[in-house]
């Protein structure tokens, strides 16, 4: 875990001559379909190193197109020069998916950022990957729709990211994760020809290449247009905030809900440092006090939704809440999600630096992993934050830290290790929406048989048989599987 | 947002030079890279670029710190930064932003030839009325005589392009304007430099409105020309220090000191910070945003003319009154009394003016400024309110119909004869 400039500073470190060459020639071929929007300066590789993760190394070259056209481009100019290229939205990602490793192009989307075409009709935007999460809803409003996946980071995080990820969001308990929502993608394959994935109508002929495309993390080609489905607006919307002495009762809270029948638009879960730090950013008056509190959203028509804040009610004072607010108004509403939204920068409030994990775990067994989490993180001397969406059973267990503390690094990812482990344990998985990228490739095998993990090689390089698309990204290299097999397969036998 | 650069053409030298920042390491870990602030920093919205976001900036000032060493990319992505501060709001990690930027621009005025000698020779002239006072007369004349145009064609040449690009997002300056009259002690009334040479007709609009509730005003005298934010945005701190003690010593008393320009009142509030004393603190908390003062006594001024319908006004919130002062939501509490309010979509982000920003990246700036007019566009409204005299020239610049709040209420309160 390199400190976040060291990776700039050190950056000539390592490089050869020969490297430096084929640098400057790449440059010039990228500078052709670019001009002066492929940069090369030790500063801007720096601030391309890093995305939401803890993990860094800069790229050779930072390329910012503006078409669909001069991402085809940089494509092929990197092929000639067998150069691996990364898309790159909005740098949020908390699993190094976006990390640079290898010294490659980072292709970033930002300046992709129009939205072309919102069909109504047809509840269908094309959008190009750099659009933000939250614009296009808010460009979307005044129609009554909104696209449905809300990631914490949505004011930020680009579609691009959300697709590769396959992000998803506290209202995507109800909703569905982003693959729900994307009907169509136009792709700069890693040959470099652009292709279209899916398609608009309601079920599109062949091979749902699309849905592969989906969650691939960029390790398929580079997504230069999207069409998204539009979810209209919910005519009643009710949010409470429930708080609760003790966080078994929370957690016990959330399955009992769900199984009076019950689905939340959103069913969100913080415990007691969590509700501290967000109050001290957003002022919503959650209770500093609480052991835990429930952010539980219901929407649909009015009369079905003031129906279920009865029965969250009811349910709720049976697992012993303390309090349920309900929210006033529109105003209340926001300053409660803009709380919870925020609470990962807000660990900043106790320590610099964060690590967490995104493991999913059955409903039923939220407690007894969350306390294995507080014992895991106590056993290293670090300080765990919790805040989730619990309805889904999918944990984000924070890691506060200081990278400046000696031996601290090792501390987090042997902590973090334990974490994985004692989710899986539980019969839980993985990643429930942030993707595998660099952090949690390692971790695979804990989850994946070595024939599992081929398959999926095998998928990959259909796409991407020289390996140029985000390389050494989800799949393990150490224990590449691919590698062994090479030996046994016959060439061609898997394409 | 695609042709818009953060910096103007790359000097492309690599040659680094010393440079001590002075910014200690908890503040410069205190960023975790989340990027929520990013959609709120105007410069990135319009360029797309992680070095003119506010991640990117602190990552460099990061990295230049540890080095101790800077080059010319360095200072030309410090100096795009308009210094709004909408980061900040933004930041749940209460990332001090402006306090750092602050400390990067003085150590680049102080050990760099960042502030050539002929801005800060320009920077020292708002200090001074009557040779500002001066120097506007003859702009004004020249505006009016024609003579712009041999300005900018000066401006072509090499050594004046700066000047040249000044002159020309110009407004136009007024040649004679009558003197403001004290009518009490309640309060004071700071008047400030490019505003009183400038835009008078603001100040006798505020001041009538805050005699409507039947308070008394003082007026400062020369010696309070200038609150000094201009100077602290260039990292001149020690010019605003200077100019603060004059400020502070004209305007004795225990009165509150009221502000119609939200760069004086934020700058003012910080006199604390930036002096470091009692007497400085005692000062600033007199210090409040006019609107702060005034709607706590708004059922105190009178109803006004009787309208038909109420005049629809857009509020556009300078920064330094949302992002550092918070003091925006006082404007609306004043001005609902009279008319209907309507909001921007915009979250609050910057319009692109930022003190002497837009004369100095005009490039950038135009482009933010668009972003502000499509937000204006969609609310429907043909006024809006700025209570900012640089957000006012800049918005007007484009042709939107821009007033100080107060300035609209006194026309009101006038049975809306122009003031
Ligand atoms: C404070 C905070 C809260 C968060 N909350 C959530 C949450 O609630 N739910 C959630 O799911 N995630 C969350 N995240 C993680 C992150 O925001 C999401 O994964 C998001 O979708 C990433 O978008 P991005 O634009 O930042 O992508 P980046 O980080 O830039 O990239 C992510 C991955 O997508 C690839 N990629 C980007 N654009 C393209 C493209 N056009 N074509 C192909 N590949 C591409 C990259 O190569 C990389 O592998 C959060 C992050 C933060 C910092
Ligand atoms: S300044 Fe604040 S909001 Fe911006 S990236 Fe840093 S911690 Fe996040
Ligand atoms: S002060 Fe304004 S322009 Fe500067 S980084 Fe912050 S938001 Fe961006």
């Amino acid at each position: 875990m390199p400190s976040r400039s060291a990776a700039l500073v050190g950056y000539g470190r390592g490089v050869t001559s020969e490297d430096a060459a084929a640098d400057a020639a790449l440059l010039a071929d990228l500078r052709g379909v670019l001009g002066d929007r492929a940069r090369d300066n030790d500063f801007e590789r720096g601030l391309y190193s890093r995305d939401g993760s803890i993990e860094g190394s800069p790229p050779a070259i930072v390329c910012l197109p503006d078409s669909a056209a001069e991402v085809a481009e940089i494509v092929r100019v990197c092929r000639r020069h067998s150069r691996p290229f990364l898309a790159r939205g909005s740098g949020t990602g908390l699993a190094g998916g976006a990390v640079p490793v290898g010294r490659p192009v980072v292709v970033a989307t930002s300046k992709m950022d129009r939205i072309v075409e919102i069909d109504t009709a047809n509840r269908i935007a094309w959008v190009e990957p750099g659009v933000l999460n939250l614009d296009l809803s808010r460009a979307l409003a005044p129609q009554g729709f909104h696209f449905a996946p809300d990631p914490s980071s949505q004011q930020v995080c680009s579609i691009g990211g959300n697709i590769a990820n396959n992000s998803g969001g506290p209202h995507c308990l109800a909703y569905g994760v982003t693959t729900a929502h994307i009907a169509a993608l136009e792709v700069v394959l890693p040959s470099g020809d652009t292709t279209v994935l899916g398609g608009v109508e309601a079920e599109p002929a062949g091979l749902d290449l699309r849905g592969l495309f989906v969650g691939s993390e960029g390790t398929m080609g580079i997504a230069t247009k999207a069409a998204v489905r539009l979810t209209s607006n919910a005519p009643a919307v009710r949010t409470l905030l429930l708080d609760f002495d003790d966080v078994s009762e929370g957690s016990a809270a959330v399955s009992a809900i769900i199984a009076a029948g019950l689905v939340p638009s959103a069913l969100e879960m913080m415990d007691q440092r969590a509700i501290e730090i967000v109050e001290a950013f957003a002022h919503a008056g959650y209770p500093t006090g609480a052991a835990a509190v429930l952010l539980v959203e219901l929407d649909g028509l009015p009369g079905g939704v003031e129906a279920g804040v009865e029965i969250v009610r009811e349910v709720a004072q049976k697992h012993h809440v303390g309090h349920v607010r309900v929210a006033a108004d529109d105003a209340e509403r926001a300053l409660l999600w803009k709380g919870r939204k925020n609470a990962f920068g807000a660990v900043a409030r106790i320590k610099p630096d964060y690590y967490l994990h995104d493991t999913v775990v059955p409903r039923s067994k939220l407690t007894e992993v969350l306390e294995k989490v507080y014992r895991i993180a106590d056993a290293y001397g670090l300080i765990a934050v919790n805040v989730f969406h619990a309805g889904d059973g999918n944990l984000h267990p924070i890691l506060a830290f200081d990278r400046r503390e000696p031996g601290v690094d090792e501390r987090v990812k042997a902590a973090g290790r334990d974490i994985v482990a004692a989710s899986i344990e539980a019969g839980g998985v993985l990643s429930g929406e942030h993707g595998i990228g660099l952090e949690k490739r390692d971790y695979m095998g804990m989850l994946f048989s070595t024939h599992d993990m081929y398959t999926q090689d095998v998928v990959r390089e259909t796409f991407d048989p020289d390996g140029l698309a985000n390389p050494l990204k989800i799949i393990p290299t150490g224990s590449r599987c691919s590698d062994s097999f090479h030996q046994h397969v016959p060439e061609g036998a898997w394409v | 947002m695609s042709a818009v650069r953060p910096v103007g053409e790359r000097s492309g030298t690599a040659s680094t030079f010393p440079l001590q920042l002075d910014i200690d390491s908890d503040t410069l870990a205190s960023c975790v890279a989340c990027g929520m602030c990013l959609p709120h920093c105007p410069t990135y919205r319009v360029t797309g670029e992680e070095s003119a976001s506010p991640r990117g900036r602190i990552a460099l000032m990061r990295d230049v710190a540890e080095r101790g060493e800077a080059d010319a990319a360095f200072v030309e992505f410090m100096d795009a930064c308009i210094q709004c501060r909408g980061c900040e709001t933004a930041c749940p990690a209460g990332v001090r932003y402006g306090h750092m930027m602050e400390t990067t621009r003085e150590a680049l005025a102080s050990q760099t030839s960042y502030q050539p000698r002929l801005r800060r020779l320009a920077y020292r002239a708002l200090g001074m009325p009557r040779l500002l006072g001066f120097g506007s007369r003859l702009l004004g004349l020249s505006q009016r005589l024609g003579l712009m145009r041999l300005v900018s064609l000066l401006g072509r040449v090499r050594p004046f392009r700066q000047l040249g690009a000044m002159t020309a997002s110009l407004p136009r300056v007024p040649v004679r304007q009558a003197p403001l009259t004290a009518s009490g002690d309640d309060v004071w009334l700071f008047t400030g430099c490019v505003m009183d040479a400038w835009m008078r007709d603001t100040h006798r609009a505020v001041q009538s409105v805050i005699e409507a509730t039947g308070a008394g005003v003082a007026l400062p005298p020369a010696g309070a020309a200038c609150c000094g934010s201009l100077h602290l945005h260039a990292g001149l701190a020690s010019d605003t220090r200077r100019l603060a003690r004059k400020v502070m010593a004209a305007l004795p008393g225990e009165a509150p000191i009221l502000i119609d320009s939200a760069g004086c009142g934020a700058t003012m509030k910080e006199y604390g910070h930036l002096l470091g004393t009692e007497e400085a603190r005692q000062f600033a908390g007199r210090v409040q945003d006019v609107h702060e003062w005034l709607a706590a006594r708004v059922d105190e001024l009178p109803e006004g003319a009787p309208t038909s319908a109420p005049l629809q006004i857009a509020v556009q919130d300078p920064c330094h009154l949302r992002h550092v002062q918070q003091a925006h939501l006082p404007v609306r509490r004043v001005l609902s009394r009279f008319f209907d309010v309507v909001e921007l979509d915009d979250d609050g982000l910057c319009c692109g003016a930022g003190g002497a920003y837009s004369q100095q990246h005009p490039e950038v700036a135009g482009a933010v400024r668009e972003r502000k007019a499509a937000a204006v566009e969609r609310t429907g409204a043909s006024v809006v309110a700025s209570a900012n005299p640089g957000c006012t020239l800049h918005l007007q610049a484009v042709g939107l119909d821009v007033r100080h709040p107060l300035e609209i209420v006194a026309e009101h309160l006038n049975g809306g004869a122009p003031q």
